[in-house]
């Protein structure tokens, strides 16, 4: 019997040879065989693209389930929508304009307490 | 099996990347009572994007240079205190879900402030400021591709004003 490599090594023509040489011995349950392994790669094949597409599907109808509605504008006119931004910034540069005060405040009790010691 | 897992995990990924955003803080609270809300859409700003030179105010806060980068503002601001409480605690929850750093925080007086980003080195994608006062709740989400630059400058103008 051959080794797989030396079946690889075989040309195109030997291997015609050999197919149609009737005086080799064929198992009988070959064919079964064969047929089995096919229907196996088949199946193989069909879950190959079938997994990632489930996981694609999955993916989108979950974004899809958490997709939140967008709300209505509070604001039709663009000017008070303007101003409304202009609010929220100075409200935030307040805050940090406070937070900066804090920490000069804590300078000033640090350099103090420094200089008494 | 290790194909089902990677589904699983893939499906649980992007629930949770979805899960809380300033948007969908903003649909779960601005409809109920002694809640203030104002949401201002992309479309919205493109559209005082197209106004020129808009000024509307004393003018302290020039929003110019970044008014065009904007593409969502919520704002929630509640009084009633176990709402309030729960705002807090969901803020909390999707700040510590994402990628959100803290930028700055502040306490006085029981009084807490804080701020936070979400982006890199050069864009902010999301900013987020919650302030907790004695008898009142304010949440901030600003979304956009703002330059990070841009942005600390105007802050820290109109800081100085």
């Amino acid at each position: 019997m051959k080794s797989i490599d030396e079946i690889t090594r075989l040309s195109a023509e030997d291997l015609e040879r050999i197919a149609l040489d009737e005086s080799i011995p064929v198992p009988e349950e070959l064919s079964g065989r064969v047929s089995a392994t096919l229907a196996r790669q088949r199946s193989r094949s069909w879950a190959r693209w079938a997994i990632p597409a489930a996981a694609a599907a999955a993916v989108l109808v979950g974004i899809g389930l958490n997709r939140e509605p967008q709300p209505k504008d509070t604001f039709d006119d663009p000017y008070l929508a303007y101003a409304e931004v202009e609010k929220v910034f100075a409200k935030i540069s307040g805050a940090v304009a406070y937070g900066a005060e804090k920490v000069n405040e804590s300078e000033q009790t640090i350099d103090k307490y420094a200089y008494w010691k | 099996m290790k194909q089902l897992y990677i589904l699983v995990a893939m499906l649980l990924l992007s629930i949770s990347a979805f899960a809380q955003d300033g948007r969908s803080l903003y649909n779960k609270y601005s409809d109920l009572d002694n809640v203030e809300a104002v949401y201002i859409s992309p479309a919205m700003f493109r559209l005082i994007g197209k106004i020129p030179d808009m000024e509307v105010q004393d003018g302290s806060v020039n929003l110019g240079p970044i008014i065009k980068t904007l593409s969502g503002l919520y704002i929630l601001s509640i009084k009633e205190n176990r709402v309030a409480q729960d705002l807090a605690d969901d803020v909390n929850r999707f700040i510590n879900k994402g990628q959100y750093e803290l930028l700055m925080e502040a306490k006085d007086n029981g009084e807490t402030m804080r701020m936070y980003t979400v982006g890199d080195d050069f864009v902010v994608n999301s900013f987020v400021m919650l302030a907790r006062e004695a008898d009142e709740v304010n949440f901030i989400c600003i979304d956009g591709t703002i330059p990070r630059d841009q942005l600390e400058a105007l802050i820290a103008d109109a800081a100085k004003d």
